[in-house]
């Protein structure tokens, strides 16, 4: 009986949680409104899709060198510093991610400075004036975060295996950026029709709409620029990475981001199913934001190729795996009520609307449709072994016995 | 004037836009639990935390990593053998007691071998390990949706922190009796079916990690003192803790009287106080169960400097030492670290890194590790680019001396009090952030209503209050200040190399205070020099002998 009360009182509460509702500015500027009174704050997030093509050959860091850029500079109405104490005076916070398939804007604000926010986040991303006196300091700033020079030694080799091995930005290829490059990334990337903003929180229909038109709606597409942009030539599989860490033990990492064609629908079964798998240990899998992530830390006596040997084993016996009909309908079950968790969480609530506004969220009504075959075709291309990038971290001496990746994984 | 009445008018819409704690709901349950729920009717789940008052600090030395242990082979998930093994718990109770022995018999031989490799009788009692393990592995669930919590679609965590062990779970909100037969369930059997496991990583990461910048400021700040405490210094004794005594320690520190249960979802008291009677209402009190007696540090325990070469990036690390949550100038002392370095207009971030351009980074914490007792406030700085330690350091105490003398100019002061309300109202609006601050108001200060509390009595704050505090507690008899240099072994050669991280770890497990093992590499490198070379390899020999097999 209070099993029923609670479901009836589930199924009454799952209508009271935010409607997303989606609406289009004359500029092609996508927006998804979230209504929710429940504290007096609102969430905005501007979010920028990227392509391989968007960034030039040699030019790698263009990206994360842009936003730092719009971080650092001013714009024509206010100096770098005068608009941190505009947010800071307000209590805003303003959050710029870059990651190697978009950038982002976040701003939370309480509701009575919503004006205000939209306001500065608008002018941040259209006013910003690049100030070419800080581009070599921002540059070299650009590389310490890149190669993560405080990070630990895992950190970092988690972070080179992130990016595409011809994507990574070096020192080089970041001191290469010009100003010019930098305007012509702007005018390539910084469209309304690439960009989906998602606003959340204590503001109505009516009110997003006029904030929204107000701030963005002058953001017209800039002519886009010739003959940059054209994509890189592919590159050629590296050695694994090495992160030389003395006195520490080994750690061997392999990565390999989701196929393009994997549905979000198997995508969100396979993380439930694959990490703590019975066939990994003492191999550790981790979805994370930018693909699967294998972790093995052998003991001192196992010498640094055997490892690398185990842990590709490890992977390609779980390539091999193939659920049962009966374990996808647990994922299924548990994913299904997963759902409801999202309610605690203002911030996923966002990048729920958000990757449904993309195309990129996963439905009950697939989820339902999705097969087993479908599951396992999804694990088996995932864990292919040509998609795996590889890396180690440790004594330099240990790293200097992994020799070149010549076979890919069996 | 003309700057008063704007200042007025935004204090007082702030002090109408902060929201009151008033929804939170408070009860005891029979056996002294306390439970505070928060009813939010939107919501369509529940997030839970249970804090158990005690944590790391609490730790006899015998027993370091308890609380690491507890957060990862207790709460890290929710296996059906965990919570309820029915009529295997015979057999897997008796073969996690014979994986202790051989656990232990393995150990103590590893011991003995360094004395006498000849006649060791390792190989066959590891050969009886994974025997024995892999009986035990037939016992335990493997599929990972064979976890009860997952399974139903919920997500959990645990974190041991210095004042408390804090165990958080979110399930759909039909979950609920599902969590509390659970969760009490779990209490009832502490059966810690993965601590082997739990432990090796545990230890395997201690080791991988590395020295800590900010836990060698902590060793030096705290001498002696439970949060100066750095778990990796303890491994010996990770390594030697047993299960049976893992259990033992729970039931004694896992008791009713030093819990707090936190409920935040759709469903109100009326409607969860059946349930949680039922099922953590009747959890027995340990008998043994008593707050422990923490030793206590002096503030002005002197100027203390150490310098470290770890290797990675200079960095300059500066604590004071600060009075508890419940002192009166620990919410002052908050306010002047809000001032110093809280948001990216704060001062240090300001002059030190933009007008000056004498740091790249910045960052401050306050309460390092934990503020049930006195804890830090640690401010560590990048120098940037053709910059010295030195100058940092003259540049910080230069702002510590501003802050303590030239008065705080009122939009400053208006400002830093509205960052510190809008991360108030950041957290009430997320009911992870909110447990945790409840909890950690309760654990640290010994009542939750200080996270309300904490936010009216900032507006009654004065800037005269805010330098005074400044001034009593900023200053050089407080500080400790750590110089960690790129590296210590340039310019050696690589007999030194081997031998300063030799003596490193042998000070390491006798000498807590920094100061001094920093004394006693140097002196033990000096004294080296004067020795031939093949005198200098015997030596280092002689030393590493010493070291246990697990930190050659």
């Amino acid at each position: 009986m209070r099993v029923l009360l609670l479901t009836l009182l589930a199924t009454l509460t799952l209508g009271a949680q935010p409607k997303v509702q989606p609406f289009v500015l004359p500029n092609g500027l996508r927006v998804f409104h979230l209504e929710d009174h429940e504290h007096p704050l609102v969430r905005a997030r501007l979010q920028l899709d990227l392509a391989p093509a968007d960034t030039p050959a040699g030019r790698e860091g263009l990206s994360a060198l842009a936003l730092r850029m719009f971080q650092e500079s001013g714009s024509g109405v206010a100096k770098a510093d005068d608009f941190d104490l505009l947010l800071d005076g307000s209590g805003i916070q303003l959050t710029r991610e870059a990651t190697p398939s978009g950038l982002a804007w976040q701003v939370v604000a309480r509701s009575r400075d919503q004006d205000r926010a939209l306001g500065l986040l608008a002018e941040n991303l259209l006013q910003t004036v690049f100030d070419p006196a800080t581009l070599r300091r921002q540059a070299a700033a650009c590389w310490r975060d890149q190669e993560g020079l405080g990070a630990s030694p895992q950190v970092r080799l988690r972070r080179a295996l992130a990016v595409t091995p011809g994507a990574r930005p070096t020192q080089a290829s970041l001191s290469a950026i010009t100003l010019q490059d930098l305007i012509a990334f702007r005018s390539r990337v910084f469209r309304p029709d690439r960009a989906v903003l998602v606003l959340h929180g204590d503001l109505g229909l009516e009110q997003a709409k006029r904030l929204v038109l107000l701030n963005l709606g002058s953001w017209a597409s800039p002519v886009r620029p010739v003959g940059d942009g054209d994509p890189r030539p592919p590159t050629a599989p590296e050695d694994p990475v090495r992160i030389p860490s003395p006195g520490l033990g080994l750690t061997l990492q392999a990565m390999a981001p989701p196929p393009p064609d994997l549905t979000p629908e198997v995508l969100a079964l396979l993380d439930l199913l694959v990490p703590g798998d019975p066939l990994l240990p003492p191999v550790r899998v981790t979805l994370e934001g930018y693909g699967l992530v294998a972790t093995l830390e052998p003991g001192p006596d196992t010498p640094a190729p055997q490892a690398m040997a185990a842990l590709q084993a490890r992977l390609a016996a779980l390539s091999q795996r193939g659920y049962t009909q009966l374990e996808l309908e647990r994922a299924r079950g548990a994913w299904l009520a997963r759902r409801s968790l999202d309610s605690l969480h203002p911030e996923a609530l966002l990048a729920s609307a958000l990757a449904e506004a993309r195309g990129r969220g996963a439905t009950p009504g697939s989820m339902k449709a999705l097969s087993l075959e479908a599951l396992n075709a999804g694990l088996r291309s995932w864990l292919a072994p040509d998609r795996f990038r590889t890396g180690a971290a440790g004594p330099p001496e240990v790293l200097a016995q992994l020799a070149p990746l010549q076979t890919p994984v069996k | 004037m003309r700057l008063l009445v704007p200042i007025l008018i935004a204090t007082l819409t702030l002090q109408a836009q902060v929201p009151r704690l008033s929804e939170v709901q408070e009860r005891r349950l029979g056996n002294g639990t306390r439970v505070l729920l928060v009813q939010r009717r939107e919501l369509t789940a529940f997030h839970a935390t249970l804090v158990f008052r005690g944590g790391r600090a609490e730790e006899p030395t015998a027993l370091a990593g308890a609380t690491d242990l507890l957060a990862r082979a207790l709460y890290g998930t929710t296996w059906p053998e965990d919570v309820d093994p029915g009529k295997a718990k015979l057999e897997l109770d008796t073969l996690l007691k014979q994986e202790e022995g051989l656990l232990e018999a393995v150990r103590l031989e590893r011991l003995r071998q360094r004395r006498d490799a000849a006649t060791s009788q390792l190989p066959s009692l590891e050969a009886s390990l994974a025997t024995l393990q892999s009986r035990l592995q037939t016992q335990l669930s493997t599929s990972p949706l064979a976890d009860l919590c997952t399974a139903r679609g919920g997500r959990q965590a645990a974190e041991a922190t210095a004042d408390a062990l804090v165990a958080s779970t979110e399930l759909p909100l039909e979950a609920f009796e599902f969590w509390c037969r659970t969760e009490a369930q779990r209490l009832r059997t502490l059966q810690l079916s993965r601590f082997s496991g739990a432990r090796a990583a545990l230890s395997s990461e201690l080791q991988r990690r590395g020295v800590q910048g900010m836990a060698l400021l902590r060793g030096a700040a705290l001498p002696g003192h439970p949060y100066g405490r750095d778990l990796a210094d303890h491994l010996s004794a990770l390594e030697a803790l047993r299960w049976s005594d893992l259990r033992a320690y729970a039931r004694r520190t896992l008791s009713p009287d030093r819990l707090t249960l936190i409920v935040i979802g759709g469903l109100g008291l009326e409607q969860a106080l059946p349930a949680l009677e039922r099922h953590f209402g009747t959890l027995p009190t340990s008998p043994d169960s008593e707050e422990a007696l923490l030793p206590e540090i002096p503030a002005d325990l002197g100027d203390r400097r150490v310098q470290v070469a770890l290797g990675g990036e200079a960095r300059l690390l500066t604590g004071w030492r600060l009075p508890a949550r419940s002192h009166p100038d620990h919410l002052p002392l908050r306010l002047a670290a809000q001032l110093l370095g809280g948001g990216s207009t704060s001062r240090l971030q300001t002059r030190l890194v933009r007008q000056k351009t004498l740091a790249r980074e910045v960052t401050l914490q306050m309460d390092l590790p934990g503020s049930h007792l006195p804890g830090l406030l640690a401010v560590d700085l990048k120098p940037a680019e053709g910059h010295s330690l030195a100058e940092l350091e003259n540049a910080l105490q230069n702002e510590i001396l501003r802050l303590q003398q030239e008065p705080i100019p009122q939009e400053e002061w208006v400002k830093a009090l509205t960052l510190l309300e809008t991360d108030y109202l950041r957290t009430l609006d997320d009911p992870a952030s909110l447990a945790k601050a409840l909890g950690r108001a309760w654990a640290e200060g010994g009542d939750w209503r200080l996270l309300e509390l904490d936010v009216q009595r900032l507006r009654r704050l004065s800037p005269e209050g805010v330098q005074a505090a400044a001034r009593a507690w900023l200053k050089p008899s407080h500080r400790t200040t750590a110089l960690l240099e790129p590296s210590a072994t340039e310019g050696l050669d690589p007999l030194e190399v081997e031998m300063a991280k030799v003596l490193s770890t042998l000070a390491a497990g006798r000498i807590q205070d920094l100061a001094q093992r920093e004394h006693l590499v140097k002196e033990g490198l000096r004294q080296l020099r004067m020795l031939s070379p093949e005198e200098r390899r015997r030596t280092l020999n002689l030393l590493a002998a010493q070291l246990g097999p697990e930190k050659r």
